[in-house]
């Protein structure tokens, strides 16, 4: 059980111990900036379950919802580490790209479809939504 | 053609005075980090078009060829801007993410399906490199005419 992860240059790494509560891609606009123009691909942890040895940088926006986003990324390379929402600050949103790989993690949903580039291409498989997940991130 | 960007919070903006040369989503895994687990999307320009105004960082990774990738990015947000082949000097390799949109770039090619997540979807329509493409001829390709 568990996962360990690092960012692109090994200055931040990661040990996830817990159950992974849910995974999904979001292609808003914002993380699109997070992910090279990308989606983010997402696992969701209990915040308490995820233990960061580094320090982050951050920078927070506000969601469509009013409430505060931190994206957390390495200083000495930009990866993108993890999301938090003040909304549900048990709750931490850790990228796939600092997952150490193989893992058995696949998205099981996409959010924010509306936001997504004409180019994209989204999984027929899994469940799409057109903004938020309602009532996930309030 | 010409295009405009900035990173997330703004400091780090692009203005572009060109065509990309190519554009390319690449699934490397080193990419994946930088993509925040996708691909990332490359907009492939000759570097004197790019002006890029704002304090940026660096790192760097060895690629597979043996050349240096340099990344930059903003220290302040983190967003990855462009990167730089020690190879090829006269092109910058520009993150879709910090292309103002809208805009009428789309990847060409999906390069590194080798390294890609099983649960990665491809564009049927694209071309698709199992690892690295050559690089792209250094000027924009000609239309003729009549």
């Amino acid at each position: 059980m568990g996962h360990g992860g690092r960012c692109a240059c090994g200055a931040i790494t990661l040990h996830l111990a817990g159950e992974v509560l849910g995974t999904a891609q979001c292609w808003c606009r914002q993380c699109q900036r997070s992910a090279a123009g990308s989606c983010t691909t997402n696992a969701v942890f209990l915040t308490d379950t995820v233990t960061i040895t580094g320090t982050p940088g951050t920078y927070e926006s506000r969601s469509a919802a009013g409430n505060t986003v931190t994206r957390n990324f390495c200083p000495h390379c930009g990866t993108h580490l993890f999301g938090m929402n003040s909304a549900v600050p048990h709750l931490i949103a850790v990228s796939f790209g600092v997952i150490d790989q193989p893992h058995d993690l696949a998205p099981k949903k996409v959010i924010w479809a509306e936001e997504a580039p004409a180019w994209a291409v989204l999984d027929p498989a899994i469940e799409h939504m057109a903004r938020q997940t309602p009532g996930e991130r309030a | 053609m010409s295009y405009t960007g900035r990173c997330a919070c703004g400091k780090v903006t692009l203005q572009i005075g060109a065509a990309p040369l190519t554009t390319r989503q690449c699934w490397c895994r080193q990419c994946q980090a930088l993509a925040a687990g996708g691909a990332t999307n490359n907009a492939i320009f000759p570097a004197e078009a790019v002006r890029i105004d704002g304090p940026l960082a660096a790192s760097t990774w060895q690629a597979a060829s043996g050349n240096t990738l340099t990344f930059h990015f903003c220290p302040a947000c983190g967003t990855q801007v462009y990167a730089q082949s020690s190879a090829r000097p006269t092109m910058k390799t520009v993150r879709f993410g910090v292309i103002d949109q809208p805009h009428d770039l789309a990847p060409q090619a999906v390069i590194w399906t080798d390294d890609a997540p099983a649960w990665a979807v491809f564009d049927p329509a694209l071309e698709r490199f199992a690892r690295q493409p050559p690089a792209p001829a250094p000027s924009p390709p000609t239309v003729s005419q009549g």
